[in-house]
C-alpha cells in the first residue's frame, strides 16, 4: 500500500478548491471459537481511501477500497461531481492546516508479527483448560495492524500506526456463565494462565445463585462494567448537542455537575493507553480534562461549533478515569450490603435530555453483606442516569486497563437503580 | 466469472471438502442533512472477494481486494491453510454441512426507478425542502434527513457447481424533528426502516406531508405529560414499533447459532433451546411467526444466502408453539436438521457469513379487526408508534422497550399524548399476552438495516412486519 502514490495522484489531478484525503489500511487475523471448537477463522487486508473535496463551501466525498489508477480516478471524479452539485453549506469549514503532532507509540512489532499458528495455539490452550475444568469456552483471539494517513490541501499531514491484540473467553459450567477479556496494543501483557485462573475463580464464585429482587442498592462496579457506562455517557457529552438544548449537559459547562470524586481525561501520558495523534478533522490530540473533580470542563466539539462558540475543538481519543486506593474488600466494609458487577450489557438511551440509560448486568453478579461476598444473584436491569450516579460515588479503586483505549477504576456507587430482574 | 472457476478449481486441487467464493461489490450512497447543512454526502464502493474453505470439519476464510489470478490463488491458499489450522483444534468437534444441490441463477431486486440513477441534485432538493418544512415550525430546534441507498452485486461460486449472479438493493429515508420546550427536548422520527425497492417508493411516500406530521408530533410530544408510576396495562403496538420488539425477542432467540452457543462470548445465547421445539408455548394461539426470505421488497430477499441456499418460507412459531429455527448449512447439522433454511449472510466481501434473522413477520389476525375497533375495545392502555429505546438480556428473556410516540387510551378512546413511556416484559409472558391482532388490511412491513452481531461485528438487514396488535397486562410506566 503506497500512500504517497495516492497522495500524488490527488495532488496532480484535483481541481477542487480544497480537499482532505484519508487512507486506512488494516491487516487482521481473527479466530473465533465457541463451545470448545473453532467456528470462524478470518484473515486478510482491508483498505479504505476517502476523499473529501470542496468548491467554495460546496462539499462532496467518496470512498473506495482499491488504489489502482482507475479507482483513484473514480474516487476523485465522484467526490468532485458531488461537490459541484451540492448546495452551499452554511457550516462549511476549510480543511486543517499543517500542525505539529504529538509523538505517540501505539505500535508493537511482536503483536504485528503474530502468526496464525501462535493464535490457534492460544485457542487450543484455552479449550484444553476449559475441558479440564469440565466446562466450555467461547471467545475470539484477534490481532490487528492499522496504518492510517490524513493529508489536506492546506498542508496537514498526519500518520498513525497501531497494533492490537485481543483474547476473550466466556466460560460456561453448568448454569454459570462468566467472561474475562484482554484487549491491548501489545501482546506482551497477555497471560492466558492468569486470565483463565480469573475466569475459574469467577465461575466458582457464581455457582451458588440466589433470586434477588430489583431495588436501589450500592454497587461495586468493576472496570469492564464501568467502561460500558462511560462510553454511553461520553457519547451524550457533545458540546453542540448540549448548547442546543438536547442533552443533560445544557448550561453546565464550568459547573460542578458531577460528583466531586469523579474526573475524566483523554491523555497522551498513560503509556498503556492507545492515543491517536489527531482526529478526523485534523484536531491535534492534547491533554484534555473533560471532567475534573466533578466540574464539567470540556465537551467534544467540532471545528465549526468551536469557532461559533469561541471554544477549542477536540474529541475524546481515550478514556482515563483516575482511581483511588480502595480495594474491593474495603469497599464491602463501607456499606451494609451491595452487589459486585462484572460487566454491563445492551445499554441504550432511554431519554437523551435527562441522560437516562437502561441496560442489564452480565457475566456474574455477587451479593455482599457484612463485608463479605455471600452468594451470586440473578442478572438485573438498571435504569440510571450516569452523571447523577457519579454524585453517589463512595470510593474508588486503582485504575486498570479495561480495553486498549480505556483505563478506569473499580467504583463503589450508592443507590444504583435496578428496576427489573431476569430469569438467570 | 473466470475467478469463480479459478478459485474453486484451486480449492478442490488443494483438497478442500467444500469451498466457495463470493465476489462482492457494495455501493453505498449516504446523504446526511441537518438544519440545511449537508454534513455528509458520500458514495462508497467496496469491491473484493471472500473465499471460504471447509476442510476436516472446520472453516478458513480469507479475503482480498486485489483482482488478479495470483491474488485469487494466494487467497485460496490462505483460506485453506487456516482451515487446516482450525481443523487441528476441531479434531473432536468437527462441523458438518447440510446437503445442498447446485444452482445456476441470476436474481435481481425488481425496481422501477434505480435510486443510483436518480440525479443527486433531485435528492438533495427534496431533502432540503423536507428540512425547511420542519424548520418552519416554531419550537423545532433540529431537522435531520438521513438517506441511505445501498446496493450489493455478488458473484458466487462453490465447489458444488453453484454459480450465482445476485444483485440486491435497498433505500432507507429517515427524517427526524427535534423540539425543545421548557427545559425538555423530544424527537419524532419518520422511519420505515428501509425497503428493497426503487426510488418510486420515495416518490410515493409524500415526505413533505410526513415532515409536517413529525414536526407537529414532536411539538405535541415535548409538551405531553408523562405516564407516572409503572402499572399493569394494555398495550396496542403499531407495526413500526412491533417490528423491533419481534426482532429482539423472537428473531434473535430463534437464530440457530445463538441456540447452539456460538454467540456466547458476545451477542449472547438463547432461551429457546432445541428440546423446546414443537412443544414450547412461545405465544398465545394467535401468534404465528413466519421466516420468509422470498418476501417481495424484503431486505433479506436476495434469492440465495451466502451458503448458496435458496430463499425459503417457513413457520418459526406456529399457533404459539416454537416450530423451527433460522439456520445455516453448518448450524443445521448440529441439531440433525439435515437441511438449511438459508440464513447465512455476510455484510461485506471481507466478512465470513453468519447465521442471521430472516425476513420475519407476525401473520395478521384471521378475523376482521381495524385499529379503531381495537382501540375502542381497550379500556385502559397505551398505544405506541415508532421505535425508541430497546434493551434485552443476553438469553433474550427480559426486555424493556420505549417508543417514539405514545397515546394513553381511556375507555376506548385516545385520551392524551404522552412522552417517556417504557414497558417491561419477558419471554414467554409477552407473546402469550397477545389477545388481538388486526387483520391483513393493516399489515405493514418494517425494515431493520443495522442489525449488529458477530465478532468481528457485522451489520445485517431484514424485514419484519405485523398488523397492530394488543398485549394485555404488561408493566407500563414512565421513565425517571
Amino acid at each position: 500500500m503506497n500512500s504517497e502514490k495516492i497522495l500524488q495522484y490527488i495532488k496532480q489531478h484535483s481541481n477542487a478548491d480544497d480537499w482532505s484525503l484519508f487512507i486506512s489500511y488494516w491487516d487482521s487475523h481473527e479466530t473465533r471459537f465457541a463451545q470448545n471448537g473453532i467456528t470462524q477463522h478470518i484473515t486478510g487486508p482491508k483498505l479504505d481511501i476517502t476523499l473529501n473535496v470542496s468548491y467554495g463551501s460546496k462539499s462532496g466525498s467518496c470512498t473506495v477500497n482499491q488504489a489502482n489508477d482507475e479507482s483513484l480516478e473514480f474516487l476523485l471524479k465522484t467526490a468532485q461531481d458531488i461537490a459541484r452539485i451540492a448546495p452551499e453549506d452554511p457550516e462549511f469549514m476549510p480543511s486543517a492546516e499543517a500542525a505539529e503532532l504529538p509523538k505517540v507509540n501505539n505500535c508493537d512489532e511482536e503483536t504485528k508479527n503474530l502468526d496464525p499458528k501462535q493464535m490457534v495455539e492460544i485457542v487450543q490452550k484455552a479449550i484444553d483448560k476449559a475441558k479440564a475444568f469440565d466446562s466450555t469456552v467461547s471467545g475470539m483471539t484477534e490481532k490487528h495492524y492499522h496504518n492510517s494517513w490524513m493529508f489536506t490541501k492546506n498542508g496537514f499531514a498526519g500518520h498513525s500506526e497501531r497494533t492490537g491484540f485481543g483474547h476473550s473467553m466466556t466460560l460456561k459450567k453448568a448454569e454459570v456463565e462468566t467472561k474475562v477479556d484482554y484487549e491491548a496494543k501489545c501482546f506482551a501483557g497477555f497471560d492466558l494462565d492468569k486470565d483463565f485462573a480469573q475466569l475459574q475463580s469467577q465461575a466458582i464464585a457464581l455457582a451458588d445463585l440466589h433470586v434477588f429482587e430489583p431495588q436501589k442498592i450500592a454497587v461495586i462496579m468493576r472496570p469492564s462494567a464501568l467502561m460500558e457506562l462511560m462510553w454511553f455517557m461520553g457519547w451524550m457529552m457533545n458540546r453542540r448537542q448540549s448548547d442546543e438544548g438536547f442533552t443533560p449537559f445544557t448550561g453546565q459547562l464550568g459547573k460542578p455537575f458531577f460528583g466531586e470524586k469523579f474526573s475524566w481525561f483523554s491523555t497522551l501520558q498513560q503509556p498503556q493507553l492507545v492515543a491517536r495523534p489527531y482526529d478526523y478533522e485534523g484536531n491535534v490530540s492534547r491533554e484534555i480534562a473533560w471532567v475534573e473533580n466533578g466540574i464539567l470542563k470540556n465537551m467534544p466539539t467540532n471545528r465549526y461549533w468551536a469557532k461559533k462558540v469561541n471554544g477549542t475543538p477536540g474529541s475524546s481519543y481515550n478514556i482515563y478515569i483516575p482511581g483511588g486506593n480502595s480495594t474491593e474488600e474495603e469497599m464491602m466494609q463501607m456499606v451494609p450490603r451491595g452487589l459486585i458487577l462484572n460487566r454491563l450489557w445492551y445499554i441504550r438511551t432511554v431519554d437523551a435530555k435527562s441522560g437516562e440509560l437502561t441496560g442489564m448486568t452480565r457475566d456474574g453478579v455477587l451479593y455482599f453483606e457484612n463485608g463479605k461476598v455471600q452468594h451470586a444473584v440473578n442478572n438485573l436491569r438498571f435504569n440510571e442516569i450516569p452523571h447523577d450516579a457519579t454524585r453517589r460515588i463512595l470510593a474508588l479503586g486503582a485504575s486498570k486497563l479495561a480495553s486498549a483505549s480505556s483505563m478506569l477504576p473499580t467504583m463503589l456507587i450508592d443507590n444504583f437503580n435496578f428496576v427489573d430482574k431476569t430469569s438467570f | 466469472m473466470k475467478y469463480l472457476d479459478l478459485a474453486m478449481n484451486a480449492a478442490s486441487s488443494l483438497g478442500a471438502e467444500y469451498a466457495d467464493i463470493r465476489i462482492q461489490k457494495t455501493t453505498d450512497q449516504v446523504i446526511y442533512l441537518q438544519n440545511l447543512s449537508l454534513k455528509h454526502t458520500n458514495t462508497e464502493v467496496l469491491h473484493g472477494y471472500g473465499i471460504r474453505v471447509f476442510k476436516d470439519g472446520a472453516w478458513g476464510f480469507a479475503h482480498n481486494n486485489v483482482f488478479s489470478d495470483e491474488a485469487v490463488l494466494a487467497t485460496v491458499q490462505k483460506a485453506f491453510e487456516i482451515a487446516q489450522l482450525s481443523a487441528s483444534v476441531n479434531k473432536n468437534k468437527k462441523l458438518r454441512l447440510a446437503p445442498e444441490r447446485s444452482y445456476i441463477a441470476t436474481v435481481k431486486t425488481p425496481v422501477k426507478i434505480d435510486p443510483f440513477e436518480v440525479p443527486l441534485n433531485e435528492k438533495i432538493d427534496l431533502m432540503m425542502e423536507v428540512n425547511r418544512t420542519i424548520m418552519a415550525y416554531e419550537g423545532i430546534r433540529q431537522a435531520v434527513f438521513y438517506l441511505v441507498q445501498h446496493k450489493d452485486e455478488k458473484l458466487f461460486g462453490s465447489t458444488l457447481g453453484t454459480r450465482l449472479d445476485l444483485s440486491s438493493l435497498f433505500i432507507d429515508p429517515m427524517i427526524i424533528a427535534t423540539a425543545v420546550h421548557e427545559g425538555d427536548s423530544q424527537s419524532r422520527t419518520f422511519d420505515e426502516g428501509g425497503r428493497a425497492i426503487g426510488w418510486e417508493w420515495v416518490l410515493e411516500l409524500d415526505l413533505i406531508d410526513k415532515a409536517k406530521q413529525i414536526a407537529e408530533e414532536a411539538l405535541i410530544k415535548v409538551k405531553a405529560d408523562t405516564l407516572g408510576p409503572e402499572q399493569r396495562r394494555s398495550l396496542i403496538l403499531d407495526p413500526n414499533h412491533l417490528g423491533l420488539t419481534m426482532h429482539e425477542s423472537v428473531g434473535h432467540p430463534t437464530e440457530l447459532d445463538r441456540v447452539l452457543g456460538w454467540e456466547a462470548d458476545y451477542a449472547g445465547i438463547s432461551f429457546a433451546t432445541p428440546e423446546k421445539l414443537k412443544n414450547y408455548r412461545y405465544g398465545s394461539e394467535i401468534i404465528n411467526f413466519v421466516g420468509d426470505n422470498t418476501l417481495p421488497q424484503g431486505l433479506a430477499t436476495h434469492g440465495f444466502d451466502d451458503d448458496g441456499v435458496p430463499g425459503q418460507k417457513w413457520h418459526i412459531i406456529k399457533d404459539g408453539i416454537l416450530n423451527e429455527y433460522g439456520s445455516t448449512r453448518d448450524t443445521a447439522m448440529e441439531i440433525g436438521l439435515g437441511y438449511s433454511r438459508g440464513c447465512n449472510r455476510a455484510t461485506y466481501y471481507f466478512d465470513q457469513p453468519i447465521n442471521r434473522i430472516p425476513n420475519l413477520y407476525l401473520l395478521p389476525g384471521t378475523k376482521p379487526l381495524t385499529p379503531g375497533e381495537l382501540i375502542a375495545d381497550t379500556e385502559d392502555g397505551v398505544y405506541i408508534q415508532g421505535r425508541g429505546s430497546f434493551s434485552i438480556d443476553q438469553h433474550r428473556v427480559n426486555f424493556q422497550f420505549g417508543g417514539d410516540f405514545f397515546w394513553e387510551i381511556k375507555n376506548g378512546k385516545l385520551h392524551r399524548p404522552l412522552k417517556k413511556v417504557l414497558y417491561k416484559s419477558c419471554n414467554p409472558e409477552f407473546w402469550n399476552s397477545c389477545d388481538a391482532i388486526c387483520d391483513e388490511r393493516f399489515w405493514r412491513p418494517f425494515g431493520v438495516v443495522n442489525c449488529g452481531k458477530g465478532q468481528p461485528s457485522q451489520s445485517a438487514r431484514m424485514t419484519h412486519g405485523s398488523a397492530p396488535a394488543r398485549f394485555r397486562n404488561i408493566r407500563v410506566g414512565g421513565s425517571q
